[in-house]
């Protein structure tokens, strides 16, 4: 009888272990209390200036408070969220930044909507909050990630008056095939980024380097950062005449969560020689930077300058998502929508929407130099520098000066 | 093989501390499935307490003259208030299960839906997101001791035995072990511990002999709070950069599984905790472990999937327990609550 009740409590516990799994990742909604920054401001290094100077009036994004009140209770720029957290100091909280600066210098009201059940929202949860945006009175709704695609297709066809802003996307129809013009798809160029990061890398003197991305490997972003990375760390090791190992992991990272697997994983990486790890996605950077600075290894950010997270991060595969939003965004109000709407931006060097940061406290490499790293920009921007964006041909290629060990 | 060792300790030591936190209350008498929600409390508690006093400055001097003495003291003082507000959490559990006499298993199991919901509810407040991290700074470089700290370079070798125990490792590890046999050794070699496992077997008697069952059930309970609020922040410190989530991902069950698999003995448990520890380590690193030191990943070669490495922990419990728990044998008098009247 003891036995049966011991083993029904055990039975219970497991049951709990499974429930609290699955709804471990969120709560939503937003709440009053600013949030407190942590020590330094996530900089952006200059605004680039693109075609159009949105907002001119750059400020700092974390002076500009996350939550708003408008006067009449409708919010005219909205951004919907990609899994992960709105404060991610990485991919949301860039997008959101752009939103931010775009409203604050153009006095418009803006507001953040979080998709329901965090990571594991489904594209009804997504559409519910796109929905909840129009109706919340948004001009223009920012959808950061490709995640939302599905849901943001829905929403588009239903809401033909509202502008949507696909970041990380591309051009949407309807099922008869008709381009959504209300949509516009934009997308970055991440294999420069990478490519920028890796060659840099090893023309520092690193010789075993790591990738830990985002997203189990369907992330198109994220593959085309590592891809990059990948061929760029090639490129260098070919004109030092050195061979560099790659260790290449889309493990733990799916739902671009720290975890102390993945903490686990990278402190093995670092304690059998790897130097150095890009950490591409989201909030994975804590699980990596931790495990990096335990082991005095080095870490390569992501989307945005992330050195002032933590001393570990040597250099950061920046894209432009704040002024790519500003810009997107501006065409709403110009009255130019029309240039963007349904069709394909694919922001790169050419647009000043990749690179790494090169402020004094951000560059960290010893031997590389940014003058050696303007002149390889510059190489991409003239053409005479291609990187290839094909990332299905990693696993194919045969890398001359790299040894790569997918995980 | 260093690494091997101190990844396994890592994940090990909270295990086995929380696991004897619930040996004490079971042996008392009292059941005790509030563990994981106790964790998960004693985590957030620990990690507000770190990120407050770093917002507030105390230790900033500390920390730029490299003063590693008072970051280890702040990182006791955090340990400390995790286990202070564990106990406390856990006198919700005392109360229903001694004073109301309710269904243990019951006020356990509402304690755990409790502490993720009021402590992602505090988190929001608090940090406006559902993650609340350290102010500033990341976890090993305020708490790790490193080698260099001895006055070693980057490339001086410590040796085996320093590199494998010194160096990289927390000193919360350090401290959960003397604690776990200081407590194992007042649980069966003094007055009280005998006092609390015999309420926990035939309280009655207990009772005829003038022993308060009352008390000593609540301080079974106690200990046994303040041991898994500790535990979940020694989880939170040295697994996830000290950052608290509102979960410890289902450490606080895994330990009550621990507790049972070592049959409610402390040597018993710290052998479970380990080989828990250790199949954990190889699921999560089994691409770079290098057993003996030649340059040879067999496991990674092997070309195994890496779920099959990921099933190995629950496996190796399952069977493991399958094998051990027809002699398990658990308190007799627990989840009864005691009244003086029946005899």
């Amino acid at each position: 009888m003891k036995q049966t009740k011991k083993l029904l409590a055990l039975l219970l516990c497991l049951g709990m272990v499974a429930g609290l799994a699955a709804c471990g990742g969120g709560t939503q909604g937003t709440s009053d209390s600013p949030a407190p920054e942590s020590t330094a401001p996530a900089g952006e290094t200059t605004p680039a200036d693109t075609e159009e100077p949105a907002g001119e009036a750059a400020t700092d994004p974390d002076s500009i408070d996350d939550n708003m009140t408008s006067a009449d209770n409708t919010y005219q720029v909205a951004f919907v969220t990609d899994v992960g957290q709105l404060k991610d100091k990485s991919f949301n909280q860039g997008t959101y930044d752009g939103v931010k600066l775009y409203a604050a210098a153009n006095d418009l009201s803006y507001k953040y909507y979080q998709p329901a059940n965090g990571n594991e929202a489904t594209d009804d949860d997504r559409f519910d909050a796109m929905q909840a945006a129009v109706n919340g009175g948004a001009d223009v709704v920012v959808c950061a990630g490709y995640l939302q695609e599905a849901a943001l297709t829905r929403a588009a066809i239903a809401n033909p008056d509202t502008k949507f802003v696909f970041v990380d996307g591309y051009p949407l129809s309807d099922e008869s095939g008709n381009v959504l013009t209300n949509v516009a798809g934009i997308a970055f160029k991440e294999e420069q980024a990478g490519y920028l990061a890796g060659y840099a890398a090893v023309k520092d003197g690193f010789t075993k380097l790591g990738f830990s991305g985002g997203g189990g490997g369907t992330n198109p972003a994220c593959c085309r950062f590592g891809y990059g990375y990948v061929q760029g760390a090639n490129a260098a090791a070919a004109e030092e005449n050195v061979t560099v190992d790659m260790n290449y992991s889309w493990q733990y990272g799916s739902t671009f969560q720290p975890s102390s697997e993945l903490q686990t994983m990278i402190s093995g990486w670092y304690a059998n020689g790897t130097q150095i790890v890009f950490a591409c996605g989201g909030s994975m950077f804590q699980s990596i930077s931790a495990a990096a600075s335990a082991n005095d290894g080095y870490v390569i950010g992501v989307d945005v300058d992330q050195s002032g997270e933590s001393d570990t991060v040597i250099t950061s595969a920046m894209k432009g998502l704040s002024d790519a939003v500003q810009w997107a965004v501006g065409h709403v109000y110009d009255g130019t929508w029309d240039e963007i709407g349904g069709t394909a931006t694919s922001l790169g060097v050419n647009d000043n929407a990749v690179a790494l940061p090169t402020s004094d406290d951000a560059w960290r490499f010893e031997t590389f130099t940014v003058e050696k790293y303007e002149a390889l920009y510059q190489q991409m921007v003239d053409g005479t520098l291609v990187v290839d964006d094909d990332y299905t041909k990693l696993d194919t290629t045969d890398w001359s000066n790299l040894t790569l060990t997918v995980i | 093989m260093t690494f091997l060792i101190q990844q396994t300790l890592i994940y090990a030591v909270p295990l086995m501390i929380v696991a004897l936190a619930g040996v004490f209350a079971e042996r008392s008498g009292i059941i005790n499935l509030a563990l994981e929600g106790i964790m998960i409390f004693g985590a957030f508690a620990g990690v507000l307490f770190v990120n407050l006093t770093q917002q507030a400055g105390v230790f900033d001097a500390a920390k730029a003259n490299d003063n590693y003495l008072a970051l280890q003291g702040f990182m006791l003082l955090a340990m400390l208030v995790a286990a202070i507000l564990g106990a406390l959490f856990s006198l919700l559990l005392s109360f229903a299960s001694v004073n109301l006499k309710a269904d243990q298993t019951i006020g356990g199991t509402a304690l755990n839906l409790m502490a993720p919901a009021l402590v992602l509810f505090f988190i929001r407040i608090v940090a406006n997101q559902n993650t609340l991290q350290m102010y500033t700074g990341d976890a090993a470089s305020w708490f790790m001791i490193k080698k260099s700290m001895f006055g070693y370079g980057r490339n001086d070798d410590m040796g085996f035995f320093g590199s494998t125990f010194i160096d990289k490792t927390y000193l919360a590890t350090y401290i959960c072990i003397i604690l776990f046999v200081v407590l194992s050794i007042l649980l069966y070699k003094t007055r009280f511990g005998l006092r609390l496992r015999s309420c926990g077997e035939n309280p009655q008697a207990a009772d005829s002999l003038g022993i308060n069952v009352y008390k000593m059930r609540y301080a079974g309970t106690t200990i046994s709070g303040a041991l898994a609020g500790m535990g979940g922040f020694v989880y939170a410190l040295t697994t996830a950069n000290c950052a608290s989530t509102g979960e410890v991902a289902g450490f606080g069950f895994l330990a009550l599984a621990v507790m049972i698999f070592g049959n409610w003995k402390p040597l018993n448990i710290a052998g479970a905790a380990l080989l828990f520890g250790l199949f954990k380590c190889i699921a999560a690193s089994y691409t770079s472990i290098d057993i003996n030191g030649d340059g040879v990943f067999l496991l990674a070669q092997l070309g195994i999937s890496p779920h099959i490495y990921r099933m190995l922990p629950y496996l190796v419990t399952l069977v493991v327990l399958a094998f051990t728990s027809k002699k398990s044998r658990a308190p007799k008098a627990e989840g009864i609550p005691y009244d003086k009247g029946k005899r």
